[in-house]
């Protein structure tokens, strides 16, 4: 299969998992005709113990290296697909990946870049309640035009204590999903502390790139495609930083934030 | 031949410029800069032939405003340390920082030289990942690298995680 021109093989020991597996590749895949492939998974399920005592063992490979081992097929679905979007967004050189949430309004983009756990997804998710498109809660996918496109993967809702993670569409919150590429309008650096109070605070363009540079994925790899495609993201949006409390509150200042500088640019 | 008295912007970094400021991209230690006016200036007027004091009167020209030599020190200082230039092949030591600002003074007619860097993230670090003592099943879920008897460690990054994709991998693997 093929998706933002990274080629992966699959094989599986089971074809009766395959539908599942199929259900966690990276939006937009398709088939590919193509023999030789980037990256070759393999998934080798383990089959009943015949004797009592004897454990059976699920095993994910990349290629030759094993990535996963472990009793329950779940968490082995689950080790594939962090281990394949990570790879297609560092092997991509069709399309910039920057870790971040996306979400579109009024025909721009707003990023929400951005490390583990600093609530991405729930400010995403405090967005679409107020109306927004979803795009995605991982990737920024960045074009050589600088224009973002969707990764609208289902939201992945931590739970705060166990960190599992709970799968939902922006369908289910009652949004839409996004199709086309948009121009990014808003940069939000943003990162949850307990009471505090959003006063998000204008960043210069430089800086702001910085900060898109250090939450690209494949900057090391190919640091001058990254940098073309941030830098023209930055010509063409705005950059706000700051704490936010609960995302509800900063949700609605950030979206207020996005039509104002839309208003200003039209005018 | 002559030897290069100044120091010298190096020429591998990538640049963009955005309106007065520039970021630099600094591919072999894989850090990003982002250079103020003054010192973006200061850095495009490093070609190792130019001294800090003709770099303070270019300056000046360019920006209407007279720039003190101290200034151009200063800027040189934060470029020396940030690694964006090639040392020249005669030893010239530059001014300490406490006495660069000693002499620029309080009231400066431009903005001061600065430079604000970060170090690009390894692919594992720029995508979401389990932080040490959450449950896991690889290692690839882990902001550590690592998944310990189902738990991700605590400690640092494996080496392994950072590998850049390279051609090799694009022909490497054969569907059979």
């Amino acid at each position: 299969m093929s998706t933002y021109g990274v080629c992966v093989g699959l094989r599986i020991s089971i074809p009766g998992v395959l539908p599942r597996l199929l259900s966690l590749l990276p939006p937009g895949w398709k088939n590919s005709p193509q023999v030789v492939v980037q990256r070759l998974y393999s998934l080798v399920i383990g089959v009943a113990p015949e004797s009592v005592g004897v454990r059976r063992l699920h095993v994910l490979y990349a290629d030759t290296v094993p990535v996963a081992r472990g009793t329950g097929l779940h968490q082995m679905l689950e080790a594939f697909e962090t281990d394949l979007h990570r790879y297609t967004a560092a092997a991509s050189s069709e399309m910039t990946f920057l870790h971040a949430g996306v979400v579109g309004w009024q025909g721009r983009a707003i990023l929400i870049p951005g490390r583990s756990l600093t609530g991405k997804t729930t400010l995403v998710k405090a967005l679409l309640c107020l109306g927004a498109t979803y795009y995605s809660d991982e990737f920024a996918v960045v074009s050589n035009s600088g224009l973002v496109y969707p990764f609208a993967r289902p939201l992945g809702i931590r739970d705060e204590d166990s960190y599992a993670q709970t799968k939902c569409t922006a369908e289910s919150l009652g949004a839409t999903s996004g199709f086309g590429p948009l121009p990014v309008g808003l940069v939000v650096f943003s990162e949850f502390k307990a009471g505090a109070r959003w006063q998000p605070t204008p960043l210069s363009p430089g800086h702001g790139t910085l900060e898109l540079i250090a939450n690209s994925v494949a900057v090391r790899s190919q640091p001058r495609r990254t940098l073309g495609r941030v830098h023209k993201v930055a010509r063409q949006a705005v950059f706000f930083k700051g704490l936010r409390g609960e995302a509800h509150e900063a949700a609605a200042s950030i979206l207020n934030l996005s039509s104002e500088h839309q208003r200003l640019e039209t005018a | 031949m002559k030897q290069r008295k100044y120091h010298r912007a190096r020429s591998d970094c990538l640049s963009r410029e955005l309106y007065d400021e520039v970021v630099v991209y600094d591919p072999r230690r894989d850090v990003g800069h982002c250079l103020n006016s003054t010192a973006a200036a200061v850095w495009k007027l490093c070609d190792g032939e130019t001294s800090p004091s003709e770099i303070a009167s270019a300056l000046s020209q360019q920006l209407s405003s007279r720039v003190s030599e101290s200034v151009v020190h200063l800027a040189l200082q934060q470029l020396v340390a940030a690694h964006l230039l090639v040392e020249p092949e005669l030893s010239v030591e530059l001014p300490s920082r406490r006495l660069a600002i000693h002499k620029i003074g309080v009231a400066a007619a431009i903005a001061l030289p600065l430079i604000t860097s970060v170090v690009a993230p390894t692919p594992a670090h720029a995508v979401s990942c389990l932080p040490g003592g959450a449950p896991c099943s690889s290692g690839s879920q882990c902001c550590s690298g690592i998944c310990l008897t189902g738990s991700c460690f605590l400690g640092g990054t494996k080496s392994q995680r950072s590998r850049k994709p390279s051609s090799q991998d694009a022909t490497s693997s054969r569907l059979k």
